[in-house]
Formats: C-alpha cells, structure tokens, sequence
C-alpha cells in the first residue's frame, strides 16, 4: 500500500538538494603532494567538526541575490546537520540512508537512495568530509589543484540525470579547513557558500 | 401378494428414490460455480468489522497487484524495458496503475494537483492571503532557489509564488520507496529493474487476473532486449497458480486414487459386478456432499472436491463390510444374506458413522469456510453413503458378493496377526510412554502458522519476498483505520484524525503516514479553503505591499491573481468525482466503501526503526469517532492463535461426542476402555513420531488426528463386535483389512501431495489409521 503512493512527492523530495551546497565543513591540514589521494587521507583523519556558513545565491529571475546563514557539523561517519538560521529557520539532518527535514515548523523523513540525484550529492558531502574517495569517484570526475595551504577541489557529475541538474561544484581549502563552496546549476544559477570553522572541537 | 413380489417393488421403490436422489443432487451441482479462492482457507473472525477489514487488506488491492522484476542486461537495458512496458502497459487498459518510477506517469496527478492547489494546500487560509501571509509564504519559496530543487520550482513562480504545489508535493514524501537506476526503480541490491502493475479486474475474478498477467509476459517478449529476464509474483500470480495446482491435483488424485481402490477392490472379490456396487456408496455420498456444500455455500471449492473425495474414502469400507457380511455371515442361521448383515454388521457401521460424524462436525464449526466446506461435505457425504448402503446395496446384491478372491488369504492372515497381536499389549503402553515422553520434552508442539496451508512453493515465496523488499511494499505495517457513515463524514474524521498524528512527526514517535485527506480533502476543508481566497482587486493590493523592497516584483505576479481568481471558480472535488480521474489509484488504495454501504479511510504509518509507537498512536486519535489503530500482521497471527484454539476446543468436544457415543452404544465401562485405549495410543504414538521428527503441528494436523479417531473407532467397534462371536470370523477380519488398506494407501497417496494442505493431513491419518488397526488388534476384548 506504501508503494502505490511511494512515488508521489518524489519530485517534491528534490528540494533537499537545496539544502547541500552548504554542507561541507573545515578541515584538518595536509602536509604532502596534493593530489586526491593526499587529500582524502587527511581528511579521513577528522571525526567531526562545526562550523558557520554564509550563502550568496544568484538566480536568474530574480532582481537581488538571497542571502542566507547558518551552522554545519559533521561527524563520523556519515551525520551531518546543516541548520539555517536566517532568514528563516530550517534544518536538514542526514544520518546513513535517512534524511530529516524540518521546514516552516513541518518534519518530513524519506529515504535517500529512492533519489539518485539527491543520493549523489550526499555522497559529494560526505565522501569529502570522511575522506572517502571512492565515494567521491562514483558520481564525479575530480580534480585537486593547489597546494596544501590553499587548494582547489572540482567535482563534475558523471551520470547525465545529475549532470542535469548540477553543472560542477568547486570546494576551496586552506590546509584542513573547508573555505568555500561554490555550486554552479545547469541552469546558471549559483550558490556561493563561504564556511568559517568554528574551533574547540 | 407374495413375498417375492413385496421385495420386488420395494427394491423398485429404493432403487427410485435412490436415482430420484442423485438426479436432483446432480442438478443441483450444474448450477454450482467452482471456486479456487484461496482466501477461503482464512479465518473468518466472529468480528464482523474486523473481518471486513481483513479482507480488505488481504484480498482488495494486494489480491490484484502484481510486482514485477526485470533481470540481466544493463542498468541501460532494463531501465528501457522498464519504461516501454510501463507505456504499453498503461496503455493496454487492464490495469488501473503501473508504477516503475518513470517520472511519465505522474504527469496526470501532478496536473490535477496544480489546478487544485489551493483547495488541497493546507497553508491556505484567510492568514495566508494578508500582506504579511503573502510575504512570508513567497520568502519561503524563494529561500528554494538557486538549488537544483529551485530548479523545479522557478517555472511555476510566478503562477504559485506562495509555493502551494510545492507544500502539497512536501506532505507526500514517502518515508521509503524503491532505489532509483537510470530513472525507474531498481532493486536495492542492484540488477533488477522492478514494478508494481495492478489490474483493473477484481482479485476474485482470476480469468481477468490470468488475462492481465498473460498480458505482462507478452508485452515483455515485445519490449525486452535480448538477455532481459521477467520475474512476476504477488497475490493474482499465486491464486492463479494454486487454482492450476489445484485442479491438476484435484485430477491426478482423484485418478489415481480410483485406480488404486479398484485394483484393491478387485484383487479383494476378483468380481467386477462388486466393484461397481462398492463404488456406489462413496458416489452417492460424493454428490450428495458436494449438493450440500453448493447449497450451504453458494460454491463449491476445488479443495473440497479433491480432497473431500478422499475423506469420505471411509464410505468405500461401508460398501466391503457389506460385501463381506452379507456373504459370508449367518451361514446355518435363520437369518442370511443382507438381513443377517443387518442385525450384525449394520449396527457397528452405523455407530461408525455417527462417531466419524461426530468428528468431521468439528470441521462444520470451525472458523475457516474452506474447512467449514469439507465439514459439511463430509458429514453429508458419510450420512449418504450409510444410507445407500443401509437400503440400497441390500437390493442390488442381497447376497453381498460371492466373489472371494485374495480375500481368503487376507481373512487367514488376519486371523492369525489377531492371535499374536494381544501379547504385544505392553510393548504398545510401553511405546505410548515413550510417545508422551517426546511430547512432553518438545514442549511447543503447536503452531498457529496458517502459511502452512498456503500451496505457494517455497522459491515462489523467497522470490516473492525479495521483489516486496525491493518495492518497499512490506503490508506487515500498521494502520489507522478511520470508519463513518458517508465519505463526507469519513474524510472529516480522517482530517481529524491526520492532523492528530502530524504532531507525532515531530516528535520523532512515527516516521510519517499517508492519508487520503491530502489529495481528497473533506468538501467542508476545501470550501473553507475556497472562501479564504481573496478576488482579484484585494490579492492585488496585499500583493503590492507583501512585495514591497523584496526581490521578487508583484508586476511579474500577475498569473498569480488569475490562478486564484480561476480557483475560487472551481467545483469541489468528491471521491466519486475523482474515481474516474488520474486519483482513482490513490484513492482505491487508502479509502474504499464497505460492504454495508459506509466508508472507512486507511492511513498507513511509518514507523521510526522497525515499529509503530502503538501507545503514542493510540493516544493521538483518541476522541476522534470510529477511529482506530490497526497492526495487520499481529491481527492475523491473533486470529489464527484463536482459530487454532478453537480448533482445539472443537477437537476436544468432537472427541467427546465420539466418547458418548461409543459409550452410550457399549454400555459397558471396560468395553468402552478396549474401545478407546487403542485409539489414545493411536493418536499419541502419531503425534510423538511427528514430534520426534520435528514437525511443527498446525490446524491441518489436528484434522488428521481427529479422522484418525473417526476411522478408527470403527475398527475398535468391530473388534469389539468380534469378541461376541463364537469363533474368529475371518471373513470381517479381512473385510477390516481392505477397509484399512483402502483408507492408508489413500492417505498415502494425499501425504505425497505437492499442496502442504493436503500432505500434512495425509501424514498423519495414514500412520495414524494403519495403527489404529493393529491397536484394535492388540487390545480387543478377549472373547468371553
């Protein structure tokens, strides 16, 4: 009876790919050749993590950029929180194939593999996040740039269902700290998302 | 008149009213439809409410949805195979839905939702139409963009800048549903497209359902790559595959069977003539049974038939004790032939029938109609069978039958097992003591598993299993059920009882629920929510100042006013209206009208881990009218651990009428203990053998012993009857002998039955009745 029903909504379900962009987090420092290999074992090294976000969204049919502001945290292996802040008041958890979102003083709970898109871009969070590489490679051609100090991560979908609605993401970091996330739409719109590390974990 | 003559017209008289009988009995079965249903073998409870719902979760829509699996090929490969046949599918007509996760197929819903939305969006209310509402509400939704779900939305903004679609389409994320592989759904564990299919035909109607299935598997051969394999199961499959199963058992059993009572029957009188007469009690007694049943029931089921038949197998022996008695008996006597056989032998089959009666009575009162079906089946079959036997076989062959056959050898044998037999009594108590032993160290003998009774092959199960795992279609959830008399009052109830269990949501007590509510709201809900819509000039103004420095311009609005100006125009959508429409299989799925003419509404829960909150639940819809929480699957298990219960109970009391009778007919305390000692240890050396061997014991078990106790009180009687005799009497021995051989070899060949039904019953009578024999043997009543 839940299947005849299950797919209703579904589209609806892709609003928690809005919720994403904003979800990578500082991390520790490397200290070798940047490659992704380099970068994902150092990475992997940190069990959680917090930090605050500022997100500049660009859209095309809209005269003024949205801003909007929050905090993230993470933790091993696979739960991280983004919870905004303002201008509204909105919470997407995730926490091993289920996602929990909380909007406008409504909760919903789905599961994440029944969106492929959605799936891939937890994925893209998580797999930077934990360091897991193979995680990262299974949605995206990667490319690492950079030096330790100040490094360049590019994700670009492989499977043209996700290619379609993401054009390319583009993760900067300075030593073990996540700095900045900008994710590009196909349709040109844009989400810049600058992460400021919150210390004492 | 001379005697002659007298027995002349008599035997007229008998033989007319005998085919008089069986003419009007025959025609009666031509108007009789035949049924394979297997719902039949499910419980009815005494709860008439309940009941109704149980049918309706067990045979409504699961009875026509089909799932359906496409392995091998490709991701590629199966998710194009997929979707053609989702199209063609759609398209052929038979079905009232195909799910396969293609975006297509929602196109339908989703437009009804868009015109509807302000009468189906929950936000809308008098509030959210002021400047301040209509502010908040387009904040929310730009607070989408720039995401690739904004991507979704930015089309329809500036017809729904309030985002109402979008609030609907948030109510009705499915707390779980099927992966996703190349846009349709795709078993978790990878290389399997899947579907659900459900036909448009009723469950019951399996012709239809045949139809529907054959149409999937041509349809498949058309579309699917070379390489691409179907795999099919749910319910219609089942029922269509047990009815095949039925029936070509049904044959195979009746066939052989026939063949094998003949051979025996022959080798036993070496007279042809004998055979048929033999034949003609258990042939009455089989269309007299199945008369009865098409009257009592209205159908007759393919069980009963096939396996009726075979109960009522004990009718042949009424025809050999007759055969056997009237020949041999009385010779010297002033009374011979068939009057001699009626002062000795009629008594003893007629106290064997009551008792056999007396047993098959508990399966008249059990829960199941299917047994109820066999019960009466066989109590007519046995009453008609006596009754042919008592007046009609004493006119065909007053003589009984001359032939002797092997008989000779059989009655010498006997005779001589019935001289070794008695001093075997203590190794027997001996056995029983050990038997006991076994029970007692199993401990939990019984199981209430109705699945046994179900003919469904175990790979057909494993396959079944899987392909719902995959669809996330496990129905072992549980329900709120909300009943009332109209569909006005029941949508209103369900309202209620939906915004009771939202707050549950939050809490983290359920994970999420469906109701039908959100798509069919209550004509009250969506009147309120017609009147709350403002005219034109007012949204106008409201808009100016919601919009006011925001980066969205009230200019660009102008769709905006004309949707809600078209909205405030629009009929109010009821449950008949829409079931012609793109809602049908929603609303087929979670609302449906009773058969008494009211409605009831299903909201399905979700659970947080594995189960329901039932006390937050039950808490949440209290004080909403007729509203109540419902687990199927712990429903079930209570209503078969009753009926097996009941069952007990039956079995118990059909004992104890057996018991009476046998003592009623004895009189005589130490006879009435021969008469039953063999029979206890018939059935407990039964039972400790399956016990030892691990077998769990269900309803069908407890039949078995039940019919062990029914035939073989008749074989205690008759050894009891022989101890009255002067001198051992071979020819009843062996009349005992191929009576006992009949009914073993028969329910041996029921236990090789693929159906487990069938074999459970026939593993234990045919152990059970050859013991009872050599039982009766053991402990007869010494002659005096």
């Amino acid at each position: 009876m839940r299947t005849t029903l299950a797919e209703r909504g579904r589209r609806a379900a892709i609003l928690l790919l809005a919720l994403l962009p904003a979800a990578l987090l500082p991390l520790p420092a490397a200290a070798q050749a940047f490659d992704l290999p380099a970068l994902m074992a150092l990475l992997a090294q940190r069990k959680s993590a917090e930090a605050r976000f500022t997100e500049e969204r660009t859209v095309s049919s809209l005269d003024t950029p949205l801003y909007s502001r929050g905090t993230l945290s993470f933790a091993a292996p696979d739960r991280f929180t983004r919870v905004q802040t303002e201008p509204r008041t909105e919470s997407m958890e995730v926490q091993g194939d289920t996602a929990i979102l909380k909007r406008g003083g409504r909760t919903r709970t789905m599961a994440l593999n029944t969106i492929p898109e959605l799936a891939a871009l937890v994925d893209a969070v998580r797999g930077t996040l934990s360091g897991d590489a193979a995680r990262l490679q299974r949605h995206f051609k990667t490319e690492v740039t950079g030096a330790p100090t100040r490094w360049q991560l590019a994700l670009v979908p492989i499977d043209a269902r996700l290619a379609a609605q993401v054009a390319r993401i583009d993760i900067v970091g300075q030593r073990t700290d996540v700095r900045s996330i900008d994710l590009r739409l196909a349709g040109g719109d844009r989400s810049l998302m600058q992460v400021e590390p919150v210390a004492g974990r | 008149m001379t005697p002659h003559r007298v027995a002349r017209s008599r035997a007229a008289i008998v033989v007319f009213f005998w085919l008089a009988a069986v003419a009007l009995a025959a025609w009666q079965i031509t108007r009789t439809p035949f049924t394979a249903d297997l719902s039949a073998f499910l419980p009815a409870s005494p709860d008439a409410g309940q009941r109704m719902l149980i049918d309706q979760l067990k045979s409504g829509l699961p009875a026509r949805t089909l799932m359906l699996g496409i392995d091998g090929g490709t991701p590629e490969q199966r998710g194009a195979a997929s979707r053609a046949l989702g199209q063609k599918l759609r398209a052929s007509g038979l079905f009232e839905q195909v799910q396969n996760g293609d975006q297509s197929a929602w196109q339908d819903i989703g437009t009804w939702v868009f015109e509807r939305r302000y009468l189906l969006s929950p936000a809308v209310t008098p509030e959210r139409f002021t400047p301040a509402g209509l502010a908040d509400a387009i904040d929310e939704s730009l607070s989408l963009l720039g995401t690739p779900a904004g991507n979704a939305l930015k089309p329809l903004l500036e017809r729904d800048p309030t985002g109402e679609t979008q609030r609907i389409a948030e109510s009705m994320i499915p707390v779980s549903a099927p992966r996703t592989e190349d846009g349709v759904w795709a078993a978790r564990a990878g290389g399997r497209a899947v579907l659900l299919a459900v036909v448009k035909a009723e469950g019951a109607d399996l012709d239809a359902q045949l139809v529907a299935m054959d149409g999937v598997r041509r349809t498949f051969a058309e579309v699917a790559a070379p390489g691409l394999t179907l795999k099919m199961s749910g319910t219609p499959l089942f029922s269509v595959d047990s009815r095949a199963r039925i029936e070509a058992e049904v044959q195979w059993l009746a066939i052989v069977g026939t063949l094998l009572m003949c051979s025996l029957l022959l080798v036993a009188f070496a007279s042809p003539l004998a055979l048929v007469v033999a034949m003609l009690p258990v042939g009455t007694g089989v269309v007299a049974g199945i008369a009865a049943v098409a009257l009592g029931f209205g159908g007759v089921h393919g069980i009963t038939l096939g396996f009726g038949t075979t109960l009522i197998g004990e009718a042949v022996d009424y025809a050999i004790y007759y055969l056997i008695q009237a020949h041999g008996g009385g010779a010297g006597s002033a009374q011979r032939g068939w009057r001699h056989w009626l002062a000795t032998g009629w008594p003893t089959i007629r106290l064997g029938v009551l008792t056999s009666v007396c047993g098959f009575l508990a399966l008249v009162f059990s829960g199941f109609p299917g047994l109820a079906q066999l019960g009466v089946f066989s109590v007519t079959g046995l009453v008609a069978a006596a009754i042919t036997t008592r007046f009609l076989l004493p006119v065909l062959m007053p003589e009984g039958s001359r032939g002797q056959g092997l008989r000779r050898h059989l009655g010498r044998f006997a005779a001589r097992a019935m001289a070794v037999l008695p001093a075997t009594r203590s190794a027997w108590l001996l056995l029983g003591a050990v038997a006991v032993g076994v029970l007692l160290w199993r401990g939990e003998l019984w199981r209430a598993d109705l699945a046994a009774l179900s003919p469904v092959p175990r790979e057909a199960i494993a396959l079944d299993e899987s392909l719902r795992g995959d669809l996330s279609s496990a129905d072992a959830g549980a329900l709120v059920v909300v009943q009332g008399p109209t569909a006005e009052e029941t949508l209103q109830r369900a309202e209620r009882a939906s915004a009771a269990l939202e707050p549950l949501i939050e809490q983290r007590k359920i994970a999420g629920f469906e109701s039908v509510t959100r798509l069919m709201p209550s004509q009250a809900t969506q009147q309120a929510r017609r009147a709350a819509l403002p005219d034109a000039q007012a949204l106008r103004a409201a808009l100016t100042e919601a919009t006011r420095g925001g980066p969205l311009k009230a200019e660009r609005l102008a769709p905006f006013i004309d949707e809600v100006q078209k909205a405030r125009a629009l009929d109010l959508a009821t449950p008949e209206s829409a079931r012609a429409g793109p809602l049908a299989p929603l609303l087929s799925a979670l609302m449906f009208r009773r058969g008494d003419g009211g409605w009831a509404a299903l909201l399905p829960i979700q659970p947080v881990g594995a189960e329901v909150d039932k006390a937050a639940v039950a808490a949440a819809i209290q004080g909403v009218p007729e509203t109540t929480m419902l687990e199927i699957k712990p429903e079930l298990d209570r209503l078969y651990a009753r009926y097996l219960r009941e069952a007990q109970t039956q079995a118990l009391f059909g004992s104890l009428g057996v018991l009476a009778l046998v003592a009623f007919a004895l009189r005589s305390v130490r006879r009435v203990l021969a008469v039953c000692q063999p029979l206890v240890l018939a059935v407990l050396l039964t039972m400790g053998v399956l016990a030892a061997l691990g077998v769990s014991l269900g309803i069908l078990h407890l039949v078995g012993l039940l019919l062990v106790v029914a035939v073989g009180s008749n074989y205690a009687l008759f050894f009891n009857m022989l101890a009255d005799q002067a001198h051992p009497d071979d020819d009843t021995l062996a009349s005992l002998m191929l009576a006992n051989l009949t009914t073993v070899l028969s329910f041996a060949l029921i236990a090789m039955s693929s159906m487990p039904a069938l074999s459970a019953i026939g593993r234990v009578v045919a152990p059970g009745t050859l013991l009872a024999l050599v039982l009766s043997a053991a402990f007869a009543p010494r002659r005096s």
